[in-house]
């Protein structure tokens, strides 16, 4: 693969070696916005049959935001009754303990939890480690406790922050990659948890 | 009635007495003959777990153990030592006991403690050691060594010698001095602080704790290097050079050799990207919010 730049051949041998972005020389928008202005204002006249009329738009638009609300209303109560985990059910095999303070404020879901990472063994996993969290945390010698919590509320914070991030700038691989991470990061510490209050075993 | 009182006085005074003797701390000692290449499994919920290398083909536990500690069992089964003390159900993992442990030099030791904190000096074979709220601290012998905690700090002394190192803590900080080789770390919001005399790869990952790194770098050594909110410092030295790449979302980015890092005209962050001397080894530093520190000398 080669490119050229200003009649001078770049060989590219790699993915690596290619630009992550690149920006444009100039601001293009006040282009975009007229051509879009262009398009509206010719519109109507290019053909009537596949213009819509504006009650009929209306309609399908209110369709379209109806459907898109009973989708968001799904979309939750499955994230609330397979994801997020249920107060006073345990993991399989574990007793339901009561999650001690500080728990739910450090566990609870962020919003792009579900839709964000979709895989669903890992969606799965993560919420059967959640469930089991408590009977985990309870586990542990106080001290550990509270540091886990506060750790935990760390990545939540950092999930949030990172969220907040993507949601000014959706495209940014930078955010994308390191809210992945922290997911990761998050995983890791479920994990570790469990694995230190095993009976019998060590992390 | 004068006989009954007395008896039961005498009853009194002897059943204090044995409370007396069970709540009182007791020692054990034991040897076992153990292979040079062998492997001693360690096991102990709090206290203290001190192993260190000796030049005898055997084992020596010596253990200080708290009232609550019922015993320790010791299995020696071909080349595999099995140290363990054991609580009595009703103690919910209290009981604390002080293990010091001789082993052959070139064995490979497993800990995994609770609360127990982990001393190991003058071990040469591989290094497992796992502790929830305990500290590891001592020496990192030359072969691979992974050691992980929840809340207790790493911090642990190499000698130069190049091995796999993986250090993995939850909210504990991570102290590594003269290591070498291949180091991974990650923390949630510990500080990863690393010196290594000759890196040929680093990895380092926190949520909010800095990540500091010093390391000379061997040819064509990789670095990667990513925290949400800390700030990431990395002084690395290559006589072959490296390439380097960092970006950070609305963090700082600053060097030593004078590159002004890029900001994206109509998007947030900036971008540091350039080679030092013939480029050979790659170093990538990403962070959303903290502020990035390069430099290639030490």
């Amino acid at each position: 693969m080669s490119g050229s730049n200003e009649g001078t051949e770049l060989k590219v041998t790699r993915l690596a070696e290619l630009p992550r972005s690149i920006e444009p020389g100039r601001d293009l928008w006040p282009n975009i916005e007229s051509k879009i202005k262009e398009i509206q204002a010719a519109a109507p006249e290019v053909s009537g049959a596949s213009v819509i009329p504006p009650r009929r738009h209306r309609a399908r638009l209110s369709w379209l935001a109806a459907a898109a609300m009973v989708a968001s209303v799904a979309v939750g109560v499955w994230i609330g009754r397979s994801v997020l985990p249920a107060a006073g059910r345990g993991a399989a095999g574990t007793l339901a303990t009561k999650s001690p303070p500080g728990f739910e404020a450090a566990t609870e879901a962020t919003a792009f939890d579900a839709a964000y990472v979709s895989d669903p063994r890992y969606q799965r996993q993560r919420a059967a480690l959640l469930r089991s969290l408590p009977a985990r945390l309870a586990e542990l010698p106080p001290e550990s406790r509270a540091k886990v919590l506060a750790s935990l509320a760390t990545i939540r914070k950092a999930k949030q922050d990172l969220e907040s991030a993507l949601g000014k700038d959706p495209g940014n691989a930078l955010l994308q990659e390191l809210l992945v991470d922290t997911y990761q990061d998050e995983m890791r510490v479920l994990t570790d948890v469990h694995d230190a209050s095993e009976p019998g075993r060590g992390i | 009635m004068r006989i009954a009182c007395g008896m039961s006085m005498a009853l009194f005074v002897l059943g204090t007495s044995a409370v007396g003797f069970a709540a009182e701390e007791r020692t054990f000692d034991k040897t076992v003959a153990a292979q040079p290449h062998g492997v001693v499994d360690i096991s102990n919920v709090a206290g203290e777990v001190q192993v260190s290398g000796w030049d005898r083909q055997e084992v020596s536990i010596h253990g200080e153990l708290g009232a609550q500690v019922e015993r320790v069992d010791v299995s020696s089964d071909g080349g595999r030592t099995s140290i363990k003390v054991v609580l009595p159900n009703h103690t919910n993992g209290h009981g604390e006991a002080e293990l010091r442990i001789q082993v052959p030099r070139d064995s490979e030791v497993d800990v995994s403690a609770v609360s127990a904190d982990i001393k190991i000096n003058g071990v040469q074979g591989v290094e497992r050691l796992n502790s929830v709220s305990g500290d590891v601290t001592g020496e990192l012998g030359g072969a691979d060594a992974e050691v992980k905690t929840v809340s207790g700090e790493i911090r642990l002394k190499g000698h130069g010698a190049a091995a796999r190192l993986h250090v993995n803590s939850v909210s504990g900080d991570v102290r590594i001095e003269h290591g070498a080789g291949d180091f991974e770390g990650t923390t949630v919001s510990g500080t990863l602080g690393v010196t290594l005399d000759s890196a040929r790869s680093i990895q380092a990952r926190t949520t909010s704790g800095d990540v500091r790194l010093e390391a000379k770098l061997a040819r064509g050594a990789n670095v990667e290097a990513t925290s949400v909110s800390g700030d990431v410092s990395l002084r690395g030295s290559a006589e072959d050079g490296y390439s380097y790449e960092v970006s950070s979302f609305s963090g700082d980015i600053s060097n030593c050799f004078d590159v002004q890092a890029e900001h994206g005209k109509y998007m947030p962050g900036s971008r540091l990207q350039g080679s030092r001397g013939q480029g050979s080894g790659h170093v990538r530093i990403k962070t959303m919010s903290g502020d990035v520190q390069l430099c290639d000398r030490n």
